[in-house]
């Protein structure tokens, strides 16, 4: 129910943005020989240092694990969501577990082998005395971070298994999922995700600005500082999964996001020259604080940014997206064998760090492409193996739940489920359920206040639902993207006067990635005549065929048109009504509020009637004519109203000007009593129900 | 149904929605005199009025007077246009229910945003020009073209705060109050921040809260006047951007909210 997933083209941005993560932890060893700290603390101490180096590398410092994490929590529910617990944990082993062991065995000796090589040389030759090991001292190097994501899968497997077991109804999760997204869109979370990872990092007794997060590098006992934050990270990735807008939140806000973390990020760099290592009192505490706004300014900044730029397919991406965790896993010995190799070169840091980085990536990938891409270790690593030959891969589908879904309800491009909206203490609607088919033209009927306005706007994404699914083109109309194929017409609506018709034409489709022509969109409307004529002098019709042509420009694949013909002549009408037609003939569905009822019955193919914000009846436009037969009698006569309401067979009687309207069940024997009783009678027609008389009927039933 | 690449505006659409709305905002603001004619005219009407007739002595004998009325009068030029367009057509979109159409399209979100600060900015620029012309002419300027050039920079840089606030009312009352409230906070602000005229000490203690005297000590500190220099001009950025985010954040929130 909750797996409301996006599709693939995210799926390829988070690819992007954890490949990202990993290769610039690369970037970020292969600075280090070049920061100037005290020698022993890394593998080489170039001759060359330089400040700003150190400056971004600390940058990178700040996130990179944090946005991995964030990561891999979201591909974790995804994965455990798709294979069930028992595959989940034998997949895990495999990509996870076993490269783990395997690059222990393995890369272990080579990089011991490295570090004594390397401080052997930084030590001038002799090597120091080493100091005493702590007794739970155990070297995983720079594949701690396997090690913790293993921990972390186990604790939250667990939490997952314990919270679907209180909470049987969701109604816990469904609660969480609001506040995961309101977190994002508010921007609350930038601001508070980070105060775990800052309360544990407060109380570290030693804890240089630089490290950010201490590495848990040493130890496989759980060290607080990186359990407390990438565990944050990952939950909240996991979370992420969870809560179907969160996606699109998260690309919305990426701007703001980058911008809090520049800002966070300048502070710490400030405060960090000022006072390398937290003396205690309120300056640790605030640049444990902030580092935690900078940290989820980055996550979620830059996780948007690919969002927004990354999300479609693009082979170059997806290879090194596919290589990452390669290059990752095997960089270390390159790196460091680079480093010390050059690190006595009298050359400037400008020109040894880029060599660095240009040799192990030119190594790494040539190993990635020879020795793992088409063997066993991407099979193993990856899931995937490509074969030598064929150089561009077909896009690999990546089935997501959402897919399954869509494919089960095809036909339908926007739904409401079970939607409840209250202003204050009136409900707008009430747990209704409308869908609307593709192709289809879905008129929505009904006295004023019924709801129509309130679920339009909720399909548009202008209001939200208290509870209850608003879905349209297969997700959330929160999503930018999704209005992209939409069309809109609302009511109470004036365009910008001083405008000229082209130049409001010209505005609407610069939103759309691919509109009409602002000539093709002019002539589909008829409004090519008044294109150079300002707005505000046209008349009422000509307004609304250009709110039209505002509507139509970008080729929308639904249209909303919130009652279009109001204050139109009969002429104006019949032309928008073509339009419409020709709309729907293109295979576009539209979604009508009128209350022109034969606009309905000339255009629809099927009717919603509601009233107090409830469905009281749906069908198509015949169905909802034969749930009320009866017939209209009108005539010019005498006769009062009152009179004729009382005869057996009248429904409803009233005054038009000089004639008399009759709603009727029985019209024969109403028909027979209004001759006899009246012989100045004239000008006697009798006709079946319009749907404006069902509709009549059928309001005053549910009033 | 998937979110397609096509539904993603590649970067040359989306700079061209940036484009085409300030264009079309530009378009109708320099179209509408009712609100340009006066806000571009009565500054350069009041500098001509007090600072080259009736002024002309006092600044002929004390030359710092007429830098002094150049920029005060030139920090209403740029800010009275920047306030009252932006917050008074706010406030009539949204009442003609076009913030709310633009929310319902897919416009991207920041456009309205840039484009109605950018147009302010080059109402600004438009209301400070003339005055800049005729005070070169009259020979009413005693800064050389290097002050001159960076005073201009921050007088035009001075109507972004303004835009901010004009947004803020513009988002928050009705179209028919928006005038009033826009007046309501201009005229004292410009009177009280001693722009035209160097206030009483026992004054000067309120001045620092309305930005049109920050944006005017801003401009006078880039021109190198620094005889009326009384506030460090790291605290009168700070101000500013501090009501530019807080107005502007306001006012974004309120139209993303209610439109």
């Amino acid at each position: 129910m909750n797996n409301t997933q996006p599709s693939e083209n995210r799926l390829h941005a988070l690819d992007a943005v954890r490949g990202f993560a990993l290769l610039l932890g690369v970037a970020f060893h292969a600075a280090l020989s070049f920061l100037g700290g005290p020698p022993g603390t890394w593998f080489a101490a170039d001759n060359s240092s330089n400040a700003m180096l150190g400056d971004a590398a600390f940058v990178t410092h700040i996130f990179r694990m944090s946005l991995f994490f964030f990561i891999a929590g979201y591909f974790g529910r995804l994965l455990y969501q798709k294979l069930g617990a028992r595959s989940f944990w034998a997949n895990r082993l495999k990509r996870i577990f076993i490269p783990l062991v395997a690059g222990l065995v393995i890369l272990g000796p080579i990089v011991s082998f490295l570090w004594i090589t390397g401080l052997t040389k930084v030590f001038g030759g002799t090597l120091p005395p080493m100091p005493a090991m702590p007794a739970d001292f155990f070297p995983l190097g720079h594949l701690w971070f396997l090690y913790q994501l293993l921990l972390i899968y186990v604790a939250v497997v667990a939490i997952h298994s314990l919270v679907a077991r209180l909470d049987p109804a969701q109604k816990l999760r469904g609660l969480v999922d609001k506040a995961v997204t309101g977190s994002i869109r508010t921007m609350a979370g930038t601001f508070t995700l980070g105060l775990p990872v800052a309360a544990a990092l407060m109380s570290l007794p030693v804890w240089f600005y630089w490290m950010g997060i201490p590495t848990p590098d040493m130890t496989l006992v759980p060290q607080v500082p990186a359990s407390v934050g990438f565990g944050t990270a990952f939950a909240f990735g996991w979370l992420v999964h969870r809560s179907k807008d969160a996606l699109a939140a998260i690309a919305q806000r990426w701007i703001s996001n980058v911008g809090v973390a520049i800002i966070a990020t300048g502070w710490l760099l400030h405060s960090m020259h000022a006072e390398p290592m937290a003396q205690p009192g309120l300056t640790k505490t605030v640049y444990a604080l902030v580092f935690g706004v900078a940290l989820w300014g980055w996550v979620l900044g830059l996780t948007g940014a690919a969002l927004r730029f990354l999300s479609n397919y693009s082979a170059t991406r997806r290879y090194l997206a596919d290589a990452s965790y390669w290059i990752y896993l095997a960089h270390l010995p390159v790196v460091a064998a680079l480093q010390i190799w050059v690190s006595h070169w009298p050359l400037h840091w400008s020109v040894k760090y880029p060599f660095i980085l240009v040799a192990s990536f030119a190594v790494l990938f040539a190993s990635y492409h020879y020795l793992v891409r088409p063997t066993f270790i991407g099979q193993l690593l990856n899931g995937r193996k490509y074969p030598r030959k064929s150089p561009s891969p077909a896009v690999p589908r990546i089935p997501s739940p959402s897919n399954v879904a869509d494919i089960g309800n095809a036909g339908a491009v926007a739904r409401l489920t079970g939607v409840t909206k209250r202003y204050g203490k009136t409900a707008a609607l009430s747990g209704i359920d409308i869908e609307v088919r593709a192709g289809e033209l879905l008129a929505l009927l009904g006295p004023n206040g019924a709801g129509k306005t309130t679920a339009i706007g909720l399909w548009l994404g202008l209001i939200e639902a208290d509870s209850g699914d608003v879905m349209i083109m297969g997700g959330s109309p929160q999503d930018v993207t999704r209005r992209r194929r939409l069309g809109v017409m609302m009511q109470d609506v004036e365009l910008v006067k001083e405008l000229r018709v082209r130049e409001l034409v010209a505005l609407a489709a610069s939103y759309y990635q691919d509109p009409m022509s602002v000539e093709e969109a002019l002539a589909k409307t008829g409004t090519s005549a008044i294109a150079n004529r300002p707005y505000g002098k046209l008349s009422g019709g000509q307004k609304r065929q250009v709110q039209f042509a505002v509507a139509i420009c970008g080729r929308p694949r639904l249209l909303f048109l919130d009652e279009p013909t109001v204050g139109l002549d009969v002429q104006a009408r019949e032309a928008l009504w073509s339009n419409i037609r020709a709309l729907l003939a293109d295979g576009c569905s539209v979604v009508l509020t009128t209350h022109y009822l034969e606009e309905a019955e000339a255009l629809a193919t099927r009717v919603v009637v509601l009233a107090k914000g409830r469905v009281i009846a749906s069908g198509s436009v015949d169905d909802m004519r034969s749930l009320v037969a009866r017939r209209q009698i009108s005539c010019e006569s005498s006769l009062t109203p009152e009179i004729v309401r009382a005869w057996p067979g009248v429904a409803d009687a009233s005054r038009d000007r000089n004639r008399l309207l009759i709603t009727a069940t029985d019209a024969e024997g109403v028909v027979r009593r209004l001759l006899a009783t009246d012989p100045d009678l004239r000008r006697l027609d009798v006709r079946e129900a319009g749907l404006a008389d069902a509709f009549n009927e059928l309001t005053r039933e549910a009033a | 149904m998937n979110t397609l690449n096509a539904d993603l505006l590649s970067t040359n659409r989306l700079l061209g929605a940036y484009w085409t709305e300030t264009r079309c905002e530009y378009m109708r603001m320099l179209r509408n005199l009712a609100f340009g004619g006066p806000i571009l005219l009565i500054p350069l009407g009041a500098y001509l009025l007090i600072a080259i007739l009736i002024g002309a002595d006092w600044s002929t004998k004390n030359p710092w007077v007429a830098d002094y009325l150049f920029s005060g009068f030139s920090t209403m030029a740029v800010t009275m246009p920047a306030l009252f367009s932006v917050g008074c057509i706010l406030a009539l979109e949204r009442e003609a229910g076009l913030m709310m159409l633009k929310r319902a399209q897919p416009a991207p979100a920041g456009t309205w945003l840039v484009a109605k600060t950018l147009v302010a900015v080059a109402f600004g620029v438009m209301a400070y020009l003339p005055i800049l012309v005729c005070g070169v002419l009259f020979g009413k300027i005693g800064m050389n073209a290097a002050e001159l050039a960076a005073m201009s920079a921050v007088l035009i840089a001075g109507a972004i705060p303004f835009a901010a606030i004009g947004l803020c009312i513009g988002s928050l009352v009705s179209a028919s109050a928006a005038p009033g409230y826009a007046n309501l906070f201009y005229l004292p602000c410009i009177y009280l921040s001693g722009l035209f005229i160097p206030l009483p000490k026992s004054m000067e203690a309120q001045m620092v809260i309305w930005p049109a005297f920050h944006v005017n000590q801003l401009a006078l500190a880039a021109g190198e006047a620094a005889k009326f220099k009384s506030i460090p001009p790291q605290m009168s950025v700070a101000l500013l951007v501090g009501i530019t985010v807080i107005c502007g954040g306001l006012a974004i929130w309120r139209i993303a909210k209610k439109g």
